[in-house]
């Protein structure tokens, strides 16, 4: 059977069936990228934090945008060339279409890439901080973990459901390289079949093992079930028992009068082990990275729910380059409870504590004061007497990198070539060029600090160790940051799918699409029109993703 | 639609006069919100600013729609699936009122 209209259009829609098929699904999209828009203006209102304005590297964002106009126009000439029956036109106008949406995605990866490295901490007084962990030797060794001591006697504690055996199997790496051992705080007696001959013993003093630990999980399972259906049976019982001394009643009326003999049944009941204990018989250490304990100073939790009662050693976050210092958030907080911001700054943990940041923040006060006067003399005033103009809480509260890369060329005369600070505005800062006399890192003793820099060394940015206590919140620039990132990764990934997507379909044509394009050239011809209304769809939600995110 | 030779040459122009606008659209857009002395309304991001950049994003996307994409060629089928799109797509924009003028007074959202 012929199917109409799959190349002649349809003379009253003007219409063929590809294309009210893509113009359906667009509109689909048109709906899904809307709705994620809505979240986005919604979270920008609501958002309790202050948000990161025109915050993301505008550079590959502008060539992403020449990109994909560019591939826009290429993919409606390569249809054009088709429609003139040029097919060698048609193959040069794709490849140029498919080669920008390469490298669409290329500069999307790196831009993604350096977020994902990226490490950003707000302290408990809300200071926010941003930098990399520690790099040693060129390969990255992260000091971001919670260290803990185990002493003789100290015990761990494991929910015998819920064991990860991978971290059971690090902590007796560490055990054994101390000469230490973990054994059984005391007997468990655990049920293997259901008659009391079957009954196992875990005898005290037994090696902490994944075996074990197993075995532990197995018997609780068995015991757990067999005592559920014991005690079912029991219930219904009792529930017989309590309709015959109740009869004409509803059963909601002796409901309070049914009720398990708990001592008949108990000799029929297995004993479950929920949880086993171990002690250590001499002193080691472990260490857990921070998502994956709660710790404290005599006990931390790990995310099994393997409790360990052990001693919280320091253990700071190392910033191996600090490169952003944020006061929005302290100061957004500092005004809700009437205090002034530049008190609290100067109060701040961060001021106290980094000779560093003290300097650099003096630094950039005087910067803040002098933009103030150009606003002023600029822009002049008000009939009140106010300036018309004031510089925005970012330039007033926060020392973003270029900042942090000026004052180095200011004080420290660092100076880089043209390609290198090209190439900070796609990977980031240059952290080696503009900390030239930065000391190369104890590679050989990891518990010596990198030595904080001297006031005659060159350092654009500093080391920074924030000690344990002082971390409310820290993460890498991915979506659990703040929900700033959360829709910034949402919006440009799918986007980014669609991009994939778009350009396999139309590779598809290049590739393949000879032979139909000597069978039925129009019928080809109408294919890289659908593919190109796709391909124009993800321009269009380019067009508004760009200004929106990068740019406000 | 363009279907005879000159037509499709002609509008071929027409794509490269579009490629233009867009490109100049996209530097204005980030000219007023990079150079100060371009900068509409207060100093820094302001409503203004939004304004402006969503007014040249919606131009941008309204040459990409009508040439690129043919809406200007096209009979009425297509402009009901796609005002049908846009009314709803609106409507999720319309939800943000709801929060607005009837906020959810819960401890919750206060922290």
């Amino acid at each position: 059977m012929e199917i109409p209209y799959i190349v002649n259009a349809r003379k009253d829609t003007g219409l063929f069936n590809a294309k009210i098929a893509i113009w359906l699904f667009l509109a689909s999209e048109v709906m899904l990228f809307g709705g994620f828009f809505s979240a986005y203006v919604f979270m920008r209102l609501g958002a309790d934090y202050p948000w990161p304005e025109r915050t993301l590297p505008v550079l590959p964002g502008l060539i992403n945008t020449f990109v994909l106009i560019g591939s826009s126009v290429t993919v409606v000439f390569a249809w054009a060339a088709l429609k003139l029956r040029n097919w060698r036109q048609f193959q040069i106008y794709m490849w140029i279409t498919v080669i920008c949406a390469l490298i669409f995605m290329v500069l999307k990866g790196v831009e993604y890439n350096v977020k994902f490295h990226h490490q950003a901490v707000r302290l408990k007084d809300y200071t926010v901080l941003e930098g990399h962990l520690a790099y040693i030797d060129g390969t990255k060794i992260e000091k971001n973990r919670i260290k803990l001591e185990l002493n003789p006697g100290s015990t761990i504690t494991y929910n015998n459901l819920r064991v990860h055996d991978a971290w059971v199997e690090e902590i007796l790496a560490e055990a054994k390289a101390a000469g230490a051992t973990l054994k059984l705080a005391a007997e468990v007696k655990g049920a293997e079949g259901f008659s009391d001959a079957d009954t196992i013993y875990f005898a005290k003093d037994a090696d902490l093992t994944v075996e074990l630990l197993d075995k532990f999980e197995k018997a609780h399972i068995k015991a757990r079930n067999h005592n559920q259906k014991i005690r079912t049976q029991a219930l219904r019982d009792a529930w017989k028992v309590a309709e015959k001394q109740n009869p004409n009643k509803s059963n909601w009326e002796y409901s309070d009068k049914v009720s398990i003999d708990q001592e008949a049944i108990k000799s029929k009941l297995l004993t479950d082990i929920p949880a086993a204990t171990f002690v250590a018989d001499k002193s080691f250490q472990i260490s857990f990275k921070p998502r994956d304990v709660k710790e404290g100073p005599e006990q931390s939790k790990l995310r099994d729910d393997t409790v360990i009662n052990a001693k919280l050693l320091p253990s700071p976050m190392d910033f191996h380059y600090l490169d952003a210092i944020d006061f929005q958030y302290l100061v957004m907080k500092a005004e809700k409870k009437g205090i002034k911001p530049e008190v609290a700054i100067e109060n701040s943990w961060l001021l106290k504590n980094d000779p560093f940041a003290r300097e650099a923040w003096a630094w950039h006060q005087a910067n803040v004061d002098e933009l103030k006067k150009r606003l002023i003399k600029d822009y002049g005033l008000d009939e009140k007497g106010n300036p018309n103009r004031e510089p925005t809480h970012k330039e007033l509260y926060r020392i973003g990198w270029k900042e942090f890369a000026k004052y180095g060329e200011e004080t420290h005369k660092i100076k880089l070539s043209v390609t290198d600070k090209l190439k900070e505005e796609f990977m980031g800062p240059n952290y080696k060029a503009r900390n030239p006399d930065e000391k190369e890192s104890n590679s050989h003793d990891s518990h010596e600090e990198v030595a904080h820099g001297d006031s005659h060394d060159r350092v654009t940015f500093p080391h920074l160790s924030v000690p344990r206590e002082q971390i409310g919140f820290a993460s890498k620039f991915t979506p659990s940051w703040n929900t700033y990132y959360a829709i910034y990764f949402t919006i440009t990934g799918l986007h980014g799918l669609h991009v994939v997507g778009g350009a396999i379909v139309l590779a598809y044509y290049l590739f393949f699409g000879r032979r139909m394009y000597e069978e039925n050239p129009e019928w080809l011809c109408n294919r890289v029109e659908v593919g190109g209304l796709f391909w124009h769809f993800v321009d269009l939600i380019w067009i508004f993703v760009f200004p929106i995110l990068y740019l406000m | 639609m363009a279907n005879s030779v000159e037509e499709i040459q002609k509008s071929k122009k027409t794509y490269l006069l579009v490629f233009g606008a867009l490109l100049i659209g996209t530097i204005v857009t980030v000219l007023v919100a990079t150079v100060e002395a371009l900068d509409i309304g207060e100093h820094g991001f302001d409503k203004w600013d939004a304004i402006l950049g969503m007014l040249i994003a919606t131009t941008k996307a309204t040459l990409v729609g009508l040439i690129f994409m043919h809406l200007n060629h096209e009979k009425k089928a297509i402009y009901w699936i796609f005002i049908s799109a846009l009314v709803l797509c609106a409507s999720m924009f319309a939800i943000l009122f709801l929060a607005k003028y009837s906020p959810i007074f819960d401890s919750y959202f206060y922290l």
